[in-house]
């Protein structure tokens, strides 16, 4: 192995490898930071211009881009509460809260550092498990992703403190909407109202916007333009809050390790990986009631999160050729223009690819956080712009992220939509997370729930024969049940105690 | 970058822009020679096989035809986001669509009344792709004939994993050698053929239906076994591989996946033929000819007269299959 990470760093030893390294890491960090881009767009554009160029020159760009790209939504998760993607929703949570407290500058620094920590470890994890896990990986069946994704959704019960109830009513929401589209299995059209533009359900990114991003225009209009956030300045580009970052090493170090597994499973990404370790952090800190109010440990771990699945989702990828997410399966179309056909061979064909990228994922994590720590300097300052111009950018934003993600006017209605919706929920105190949470596992968790018994004979006993099913499912079970069951016990020490 | 690379760099560049302007001064009165840059709208996001195929063939179009080739990638509404866009163009041959049988089926089921082949002009056809049936290495089934006979033993009772829902092309193959061969499988949807494969060589479906191309690396991996081809003859690069018809299974082997290439209704028949000659043209260079051959797919110079009748067999036959899975009713 150690022979062939040195064909990896020889890589570097062409100038052109390097400038491919900054080039993709400034791109994506940009790209990342417009909401409506993101990740898989941002590889999408960067394609053609790979062309001309050789192989490894070629994917060194495209997975710097892919891991600045995923760190680039934070900021504005962290800036104007609008996550790019669904993997920063996370990340709002916490991040917006902190802008809101005057903290902007602590929480894009957390969130950076996090990143470069999550993808140092997760690349660790990659060079070594890469094989053995994906191989491992293949076991998942419709039962397993099913059990995942209701793992998933049970998160549901940890993110809405306070009302139970109305966290089950997001939750229902959302898995109502993720029913629009075609049916997969029969290609029936359902809740499409006769428009072939609802055949592919309701597009993701124009939902976020609206439901996080125009709802809070709407709210800074109706506040009026007297609030204005007062913000700290952060020192010099060196003058890092060490105290703070180590504190977090437990939830980043935690973070990335289960970032990364999530990330290898093929079709799990790193929004389920973000949701999974933030609810696992609250669950183990010892200041949970801090989570969604402005924690930094909250912060890390999304971040951590998010950018390790980068990593895992690598991991089937230079493995076996099977994309672990939509990003990487973009990255196939690139390496095949460039005559590699990713596949179980590989590692014996061309072993350049993966350990160059091994390598330039090690190489690009100093640079990425320079890049995000200078970064972090300008954009902290966005809390200093008065109210009404902010509400004017981020609509504008809105607008023009939801337009780019598919060139079509129908994105924007859905995005205006739900802006509407989602001050009318913020309104009624629902909590927006659940929404989200079940939109993006609605439909995993429906196709594998109809997959597994279409392949099961219609018995249900795909569902308890599996062992990896069942632990899951339990999982699952438990973090539904728990936080109503310490509610519950919390009441009675209380009762008690009187 | 250092200085000599990019005086390089800038020097491949300056030679491509001599090269167009030369091949498009010196192009016959025949010739395709559009008056501004022409674009290809795809209905698929980027970075499919879809998508691959368009920006290979556009990066040796341009040169030919001394334009910039731009490609718009319109996904969404089972491709009607992108039919419309090229059925509002002017048919002045600047705004182009690449379709696959998907279409064709689309505009038979959930399109139906939206779309028809008739708003269309059908110009080229550039590759045709057969369908495999394919099992895990370590599989017991060996033939189309054993599959067969398991699903005879099991009542239907076997699971084959391929992409669309039923009515979907690779679905619509399935129920055709379920026809030639009296018995029925079971259909398992999925929407990309990397989880197609995963599911396979997992043990989550017992057969995988595919385009070679993807499959191809697992094959030369030795993870995976064919089982069958549907198409005329075998594949060059599994001549192992027995077709349906070799082993007795009578399926229409027009049903085939392809990729072509069309544009608005009221396009001239000799602009047609221009663009048809051009793109095929552009197939035969050095850098297409091997994208294509690591692809798996095989050539087509169909023009818009062959195509278009193409285009008119692969509709009836589809409406045929669809009418008789009870999909759509006449």
């Amino acid at each position: 192995m150690f022979e062939s990470l040195a064909i990896g760093f020889s890589a570097f030893g062409d100038p052109m490898v390097w400038f491919a390294l900054v080039f993709g890491a400034l791109a994506g960090y940009l790209i990342g930071a417009i909401p409506g881009l993101g990740p898989s767009l941002g590889v999408a554009l960067l394609i053609p211009f790979t062309y001309g160029m050789d192989p490894v020159v070629s994917i060194v760009g495209l997975v710097a881009l892919y891991a600045a790209a995923e760190y680039g939504g934070a900021i504005t998760a962290i800036l104007i509460n609008s996550p790019g993607t669904a993997a920063a929703v996370a990340t709002s949570w916490d991040g917006y809260p902190l802008t809101q407290q005057g903290r902007a500058g602590e929480a894009l620094t957390v969130s950076i550092l996090s990143s470069g920590a999550g993808i140092f470890v997760s690349t660790l994890l990659l060079v070594i498990t890469a094989v053995p896990l994906s191989e491992f990986a293949l076991r998942f069946g419709p039962g397993e992703y099913f059990a995942l994704a209701l793992v998933g959704l049970s998160l549901v019960a940890g993110l809405s403190d306070g009302s139970p109830l109305k966290g089950t009513v997001a939750m229902g929401i959302g898995l109502a909407l993720a029913t629009i589209g075609l049916d997969v299995q029969t290609g029936t059209p359902r809740f499409t109202m006769g428009n072939p533009e609802f055949f592919e359900g309701l597009p993701l990114v124009p939902v976020l916007l609206g439901l996080y991003a125009l709802s809070e225009v709407l709210f800074m209009i109706e506040d009026g333009p007297s609030e204005k956030l007062k913000s700290t300045p952060i020192g010099g580009l060196l003058a890092l809050p060490v105290k703070a970052i180590l504190g977090l090493k437990t939830a980043i170090l935690r973070s990335s390790v289960l970032g990364y597994a999530i990330g290898v499973i093929p079709g799990a990404g790193a929004s389920i990986a973000s949701f999974v370790s933030y609810a696992v952090s609250k669950r183990l800190s010892k200041t949970p009631e801090k989570f969604g109010k402005g924690s930094l440990e909250g912060v890390a771990s999304s971040e951590a999160a998010n950018n390790s699945a980068v990593a895992g989702a690598l991991a089937p990828l230079l493995a076996l050729g099977i994309p672990g997410s939509p990003t990487t399966a973009i990255m196939i179309g690139a390496l095949m223009v460039q005559g590699i056909q990713p596949g179980p061979l590989l590692f014996t064909k061309s072993p350049e690819i993966p350990y160059t990228v091994f390598v330039s994922l090690w190489i690009g994590v100093p640079i990425m956080v320079l890049i995000g720590l200078a970064g972090a300097r300008i954009w902290a300052r966005v809390a200093n712009i008065p109210r009404p111009a902010i509400a004017a950018i981020v609509a504008g934003i809105c607008y023009v992220g939801a337009y780019a993600s598919h060139t079509t006017m129908f994105p924007v209605h859905v995005m205006t939509a739900f802006g509407v919706l989602g001050y009318i929920l913020r309104k009624l105190e629902i909590p927006l997370a659940p929404i989200i949470l079940a939109l993006v596992l609605g439909e995993m968790m429906e196709t594998n729930f109809r997959r597994a018994l279409i392949s099961n004979k219609g018995e249900w006993d795909i569902f308890y024969t599996s062992p990896m099913t069942v632990i899951l499912i339990l999982i699952a079970i438990l973090a539904f049940a728990l936080p109503g069951l310490s509610q519950l016990r919390a009441r009675r020490a209380k009762a008690a105690a009187l | 970058m250092t200085i000599s690379n990019l005086k390089k760099l800038m020097l491949s560049v300056s030679c491509a822009a001599t090269l167009a302007l030369g091949l498009a001064q010196g192009a016959a009165a025949e010739d395709w020679a559009p008056d501004g840059p022409v674009e290809f709208v795809l209905h698929t996001k980027p970075g499919g096989g879809v998508d691959v195929y368009t920006r290979t063939l556009a990066k040796e179009l341009e040169p030919l035809i001394g334009q910039k080739v731009v490609v718009v990638n319109a996904p969404g509404g089972g491709g009607a986001t992108q039919m419309a866009k090229v059925r509002a163009a002017k048919p002045d041959g600047l705004t182009l669509g690449v379709n696959t049988v998907t279409h064709f089926t689309g505009m038979l089921t959930n399109l139906r009344g939206t779309f028809s082949p008739d708003d269309f002009e059908w110009i080229a056809l550039s590759q045709i792709d057969p369908i495999l049936f394919f099992v895990a290495k370590d599989s017991e089934l060996n033939s189309i004939t054993d599959l067969v006979d398991l699903a005879k033993a099991n009542g239907g009772e076997v699971n084959i994993g391929g992409f669309g829902p039923v009515g979907s092309m690779q679905n619509i193959g399935m129920t055709m050698l379920e026809e030639a061969a009296g018995v029925k499988f079971n259909w398992v949807a999925f929407e990309s053929t990397p989880d197609i494969i995963a599911s396979v060589l997992g043990g989550h479906v017992d057969i995988g239906v595919s385009n070679l191309g993807p499959a191809l690396e697992f094959f030369e991996a030795d993870r995976l076994k064919g089982l069958g081809v549907l198409g005329e003859k075998r594949l060059g690069t599994l001549p192992d591989m027995q077709t349906f018809g070799e082993q007795g299974y009578d399926v229409d082997t027009n049903w085939l996946q392809v990729r072509g290439v069309f544009g608005p209704k009221g396009m001239p028949l000799e602009l047609q033929q221009q663009i048809a000659d051009a793109i095929h043209k552009a197939m035969a260079t050095e850098s297409y000819q091997t994208y294509a051959r690591a692809s798996g797919v095989e050539d087509s110079d169909f023009g818009p007269v062959e195509y278009s009748e193409f285009v008119k067999n692969l509709t009836t036959l589809a409406e045929q299959q669809l009418t008789a899975a009870g999909l759509i009713s006449n």
